[in-house]
């Protein structure tokens, strides 16, 4: 299955409740067979295209086109797609199996070639031996992967999912997203994802689209969100970054400088022609990663900057270190993230440290 | 400063009183009637005076006389059809209230229970006047050429009961089965929408199914409620409409023979536990959580 061909095309879509707008006219296209996570915070909208693509609520303008057949009016029950609720939804007086049968026997197939398909969705989803059991002797993990087989046992041509693991406790968090994308992988259906989590997002998306406020900010892989963010937001949503205020310099190549608090810094600009062009002197932040800033010996690299240490937390495999950095009337906070080591780290509280990052490892967004 | 501990030993003096009374109220006032009750029905009555001598005269009297079980069982009858006719209504209603929106749907809601705050003798003299032959009913049917004349079929005979007990007791039919909707989850009828059902599906297989503890309640609540009424047939049944709480009735009232009452009583005391404990058992929904 190609990835390459459009499923399902949103074009200009908008809704409002009364008079409230939630998405302001958005366009995305979902490639069939991918998984595409909507990243957002509450109220971004991101569950709101969710239901607008299940059909649960209706568009207020703009159109979504499957196979490039418009489908915006089509009622819930004809479209060929299948939700996993956020609370699962799985109906308390059903077994599971009548519950993954469900959407079969609503379509008078036959009860044979449900009990193999049952069966079949079943263990696919590793709950073979739950089978006559009801939902409510079941743990939320379960119930989880019964709301999946139930979804896709009507072989939807996409599959959403309303941040289907919320209500999970960590541990099972990380093994329900291995385990969905394993069976994406597995059944090669389209994935749509709505979660808040960005660290959810990174793990399973093959794209993420960043919704902030009823508009889309990006869309991209998770590699592109986090070393080319397009704009302030996605920078400082995306992952933990470090973002100065400046004025844009002179372009030199694939690089780009700016004037901040902390000095002159370059920065990459490879890839984003609309970077390169903006005029000199026009706001901008230069961002870097806290594990692309580096503890300096050498005075003679670029983007070089002095700072004092305010706080250091060990958190594990790595260390962070709270820097204050610049000039005492524009004092910046930035985080510097470093493997920690068994012997402690060497530095302390208060102690004056210098500091750099390398100009392909820091990026520019336009303020 | 007074000390804490009195204070608390104070609070646990109180808490025990509540728990003494939480407990004390049914017993001293439902189980103690009913155990006394149980006990007369074992008396018999001699020349007016209750003799105080352990006799299973009440009861064979009530298996073996041919007035008292055929009653009982029409009695039952009448009761059950109350019931189905009470639900067969007030399902509709409860749905349609249900797919109201927010203000309005408790507003016609209260506005359905508003009977229940009136006083039940004065709303049987009212259904009793549209019943009659000059009632309102006839008017209607004669009106609309349904019929010749009026008729004396709706009032004074067991249809006239049924109909009483059917318009008196259904308000306690529509709010059980309106608890019970209300309490499905949208979300669930969303899931039934978005794996294909269509709407009828969806209500016979997921709103019908999750509603029915609601119907249970509400069948055994008219039951029970219809079938120890005595003062609606008593009213509006005439000389046919003779039901078991018109015979019960009678023992205590006209005959004073209150053993033998309560022996009547004992059996329908027994009915109602049943109709209850019936009701209880299928308002229990298998995995009611989601």
């Amino acid at each position: 299955m190609s990835q390459n061909t459009d499923l399902l095309t949103l074009r200009s879509v908008s809704k409002s409740y009364g008079k409230v707008p939630v998405l302001h006219g958005i366009d995305l296209s979902i490639r069939d067979g991918e998984f595409l996570t909507v990243l957002g915070p509450s109220g971004s909208g991101k569950t709101t295209v969710l239901r607008l693509i299940g059909g649960l609520e209706p568009l207020s303008s703009g159109e979504i086109r499957l196979d490039g057949h418009d489908i915006s009016r089509m009622p819930i029950n004809r479209r060929p797609f299948n939700t996993v609720f956020q609370d699962y939804a799985l109906f308390p007086h059903m077994t599971v199996s009548g519950n993954v049968g469900y959407g079969l026997s609503v379509r008078h197939i036959k009860r044979k070639e449900i009990a193999s398909r049952v069966a079949k969705a079943l263990d696919l989803v590793q709950l073979g031996r739950f089978a006559d059991r009801f939902p409510a002797q079941l743990s939320g993990g379960q119930r989880q992967r019964v709301a999946l087989a139930r979804a896709l046992i009507c072989q939807p041509r996409l599959i959403l999912l309303d941040e289907p693991l919320a209500a999970l406790d960590l541990e099972l968090r990380r093994q329900m997203q291995e385990f969905l994308k394993s069976i994406q992988r597995e059944i090669k259906t389209t994935f749509l994802f709505v979660t808040h989590d960005q660290e959810e997002a990174i793990g399973m998306a093959d794209r993420i689209c960043v919704m902030q406020a009823g508009h889309i900010r990006q869309l991209g892989t998770p590699h592109e969100l986090y070393y080319r963010p397009n704009c302030e937001f996605v920078a400082r949503f995306f992952g933990e970054n470090n973002l100065v205020a400046g004025k844009l310099g002179t372009v030199q190549g694939e690089q780009r400088s700016i004037e901040t608090a902390l000095g002159r810094l370059v920065c990459s600009v490879s890839d984003q022609p609309h970077l390169k062009a903006a005029p000199d002197g026009a706001g901008a932040f230069a961002a870097f990663r806290p594990e692309a800033l580096r503890l300096a010996d050498t005075r003679d690299s670029d983007n070089h900057f002095g700072g004092t240490i305010a706080d250091l937390a060990f958190a594990g495999s790595s260390t962070v270190a709270t820097i204050t950095a610049g000039p005492d009337s524009a004092a910046q906070r930035l985080r510097l993230r470093m493997p920690s080591r068994i012997d402690g780290s060497a530095l302390k509280s208060g102690e004056p440290v210098s500091l750099s990052f390398a100009p392909h490892e820091g990026h520019l967004v336009l303020a | 400063m007074r000390s804490a501990a009195s204070m608390q030993a104070g609070e646990r003096r109180l808490s025990l009183l509540v728990t003494v009374l939480a407990y004390a109220m049914p017993v001293i006032f439902v189980l103690v009637p009913l155990a006394i009750f149980l006990v007369y029905s074992f008396f018999s009555v001699d020349q007016g005076t209750i003799v105080y001598a352990p006799t299973l005269g009440n009861y064979i009297r009530f298996f073996t006389d041919p007035i008292f079980l055929p009653v009982f069982w029409n009695t039952i009858i009448l009761c059950l059809s109350v019931a189905v006719i009470c639900i067969l209504l007030a399902y509709p209603t409860a749905y349609f209230l249900t797919t109201l929106k927010g203000r309005w749907r408790y507003a016609l809601l209260m506005l359905l229970l508003v009977p229940l705050l009136m006083s039940y003798v004065i709303k049987i003299y009212a259904i009793r006047s549209i019943l009659g032959l000059n009632g309102f009913l006839n008017k209607a049917l004669v009106a609309l050429g349904i019929l010749d004349q009026p008729s004396t079929l709706f009032v004074f005979n067991m249809n006239a009961i049924l109909l009483t007990l059917t318009l008196l007791l259904i308000p306690f039919a529509i709010l059980p089965i309106f608890l019970s909707l209300e309490r499905i989850p949208q979300t669930l009828l969303r899931a039934s929408d978005d794996l294909g059902a269509s709407g009828l599906q969806t209500f016979l297989r997921i709103t019908l199914p999750l509603s029915l503890p609601g119907v249970a309640s509400a069948a055994s609540f008219v039951f029970v409620l219809a079938i120890g009424d005595f003062l609606t047939p008593q009213m509006v049944g005439g000389i046919s409409g003779f039901t078991f709480g018109r015979i019960l009735y009678s023992q205590f009232g006209t005959a004073y023979n209150w053993p033998f009452g309560a022996a009547l009583s004992v059996a329908l005391a027994i009915v109602v536990i049943l109709a209850i404990l019936i009701g209880e058992r299928f308002g229990r929904n298998r995995g009611s959580s989601v």
